[in-house]
């Protein structure tokens, strides 16, 4: 079970408004991620559902109950932190063991939950080592068996993957996203990273300076933006934004193309520019191409191989049915 | 070869330099152990000199083991290094998380904790004993005075008079005697000493990782499981430097034994060496070198301890 709903929930420090008042509602078992740039109070929100920060007004219940003054270890939530937060002076038995031996639970009872969560992240073999003796991965895997072992209504994770590299990130996303499959616990996840948004989420939650620009499937959101914020933020590489007389032509104050809805040739097409850098990546080739007179720079995405040279002439022509109009407010127009 | 002999021939300076200074006075102080030498004998002038026609073997080490004072002095220099150590550690910790916290005038707290280390050590003795312990001059002899004048007014109240006329008048202690001036030198160096451990312990609890005092508290662990788990095995380390550097400085303790008690009844191993260096010298060394093996003993005692939380 694990319901969160969030109802005007605001943040202050001090005279600065972090989150203006905001309504959310998670889920029972849903995987809900917050993404945002840094400093768009994510994490603060997530530390707030956790109890870690106080709310400057409004209310958390889970599960219809309300929350909002219960202490941290009473919410029945369990957190996965950046930088592991694991106790250096225990080993990982001790580690995983210790919201359990906080409970004053028999420690027949522990052994037997640690080892159950440890055979269930392949840590078996490190239960008798320090953190210190782990790689970033392994540690990563001891903090979610602290947090598994809890049983929590929901898991919180502020970040995890962002200090290990590319490799084992892809790794752990799989990992995490399959806990979820089995356990079908709520998660809520904070990132910064849009591709493990894209690619863990049932829900993202787009936010901007404490704000949410909008909530929604990855696929809603990559095919329709509410804003020009969402449509910039979401999709690598960027959604080209283009204003004036090309997008006054389609009666919007913005229109945006991806650059995978262009087409590319170098005889004819609607725009004309001059290549500027070709990032070849094997399977795809982003083109980025100046001179338009719509804007500094387009992005192309072209799937496979093409052979450009920077300052080549290319024309582009966007596919008409895939181009986003925004309002003058930057909304979404139909 | 060729390659690793000049920096060898470079260093070699510093090495005898370094060995000159620390075998030359342990060898001078062995010599010394094993002759007869005084400063002062009219029957016997030859031994004023050294010299090793004046060998004496273990002789000096029996008379050291047979004096009275020795066993004294040993118990007493344990006695005391350690009921320092622990009360210094103990308060350390107190005072460090207790003023971790922000609070407004912390910067003045701080230095005010400090300031006692900045104290002369026969200043402290002499501020203590005299101003803060004496009997009846003292802090301690105006507050048991002040005591008792209250409980004599109390028993001229008309009903419980006679419940107060059972109290015992208080009697202040001396500081001085032969069985409290022990007492007294530990209370000085304490005070003296906490803030070292303070500002040790302070500088090690404010690199605490706060991420982890999270985490606990969302594992459901109050104020007393985290300084337990969390903040005490954090201290390990720093603690254990803090007693190391004490106790080599402690062992040497002499300014307060002078000044409270003249050694009368509390003798350490160096008051004692300073008692025979009056005269016979010979008996000072060697009860330098049994301080030697002391200072060793404990050493490792030491070494083994903070060896044992580095490899944690």
């Amino acid at each position: 079970m694990g319901r969160i709903v969030l109802d005007q929930v605001s943040k202050r420090f001090g005279d600065v408004e972090v989150i203006p008042p905001l309504d959310l509602t998670i889920e029972d078992g849903e995987f809900a991620v917050f993404v945002g740039p840094s400093g768009c109070g994510k994490s603060t929100l997530l530390r707030m559902i956790a109890g870690l920060e106080n709310l400057t007004s409004g209310g958390i219940a889970i599960d219809g109950m309300d929350m909002t003054e219960v202490p941290p270890s009473k919410r029945g939530l369990a957190m996965v932190f950046q930088s592991y937060a694991l106790y250096p002076h225990m080993t990982v038995r001790k580690n995983i063991g210790f919201p359990l031996r906080m409970e004053k639970m028999d420690q027949a009872e522990i052994d037997k939950r640690v080892e159950t969560a440890a055979r269930s992240l392949n840590l078996m073999d490190y239960l008798d080592r320090k953190p210190g003796q782990l790689s970033g991965g392994q540690r990563q895997r001891v903090a979610i068996g602290r947090a598994i072992v809890r049983d929590p209504s929901a898991f919180l994770f502020d970040e995890p993957l962002s200090n290990l590299d590319a490799a084992l990130r892809v790794g752990m996303r799989l990992e995490i996203s399959e806990m979820h499959e089995r356990m079908q616990t709520t998660m809520i996840y904070v990132t910064h990273d849009q591709v493990e948004a894209m690619t863990m989420a049932d829900k993202i939650v787009v936010l901007q300076a404490g704000v949410i620009e909008q909530v929604g499937s990855p696929l809603d959101l990559y095919h329709k933006p509410q804003n020009v914020f969402v449509a910039g933020f979401i999709g690598s590489p960027k959604m080209n934004l283009f204003t004036g007389p090309e997008a006054e032509k389609h009666g919007a104050h913005t229109i945006g193309i991806r650059p995978e809805h262009t087409e590319v040739s170098m005889t004819a097409g609607q725009w004309e520019g001059r290549v500027g850098v070709a990032e070849h990546l094997g399977s795809d080739t982003f083109i980025h191409v100046h001179d338009t007179g719509l804007a500094d720079m387009v992005t192309v995405r072209i799937t496979g191989d093409i052979s450009v040279k920077h300052g080549d002439t290319i024309y582009l022509t966007p596919q008409a049915n895939q181009i986003h109009k925004f309002g003058a407010q930057g909304l979404r127009i139909e | 070869m060729s390659d690793r002999k000049l920096p060898r021939l470079l260093q070699t300076p510093a090495v005898l330099l370094l060995l000159i200074w620390m075998l030359i006075p342990l060898g001078m102080t062995l010599y010394f152990s094993f002759i007869r030498y005084v400063l002062n004998n009219l029957r016997r002038p030859e031994w004023t000199s050294p010299s090793l026609s004046n060998w004496r073997g273990f002789g000096n080490y029996e008379f050291v083991l047979k004096s009275k004072d020795f066993v004294l002095a040993i118990q007493n220099s344990l006695f005391i290094v350690c009921s320092i150590l622990f009360l210094t550690v103990i308060l350390g910790i107190l005072i460090a998380v207790l003023i971790n916290k922000a609070f407004p005038g912390q910067g003045i707290v701080r230095v005010l904790l400090i300031s006692p280390f900045f104290v002369m050590p026969a200043v402290n003795a002499v501020l203590w004993i005299n101003m803060i312990l004496d009997p009846v001059l003292g802090l301690q002899g105006i507050a048991v005075a002040g005591v008792n004048d209250m409980l004599d007014s109390l028993r001229q109240m008309p009903v419980l008079g006679s419940f107060f006329s059972l109290w015992p008048e208080f009697e202040p202690i001396s500081f001085r005697a032969t069985q409290t001036s022990a007492i007294a030198v530990i209370m000085m160096v304490t005070w003296q000493w906490t803030p070292f451990a303070v500002l040790i312990f302070m500088t090690s609890l404010q690199s605490e990782d706060q991420q982890q005092k999270e985490a606990a508290v969302l594992d459901g662990a109050g104020t007393w499981s985290q300084f337990r788990f969390l903040t005490l095995p954090h201290l390990g380390r720093p603690i254990a430097i803090v007693v190391m550097i004490q106790a080599i400085f402690h062992l040497s303790l002499y300014a307060e034994i002078e000044i409270v008690s003249r050694g009368n009844g509390n003798k350490n191993l160096p008051y004692l060496i300073g008692e025979f260096a009056n005269n016979n010298i010979g008996a000072a060394s060697a009860t330098g070198i049994f301080a030697v093996i002391l200072a060793n003993i404990v050493a490792i005692f030491l070494l083994r301890m903070v060896g044992k939380t580095l490899m944690e």
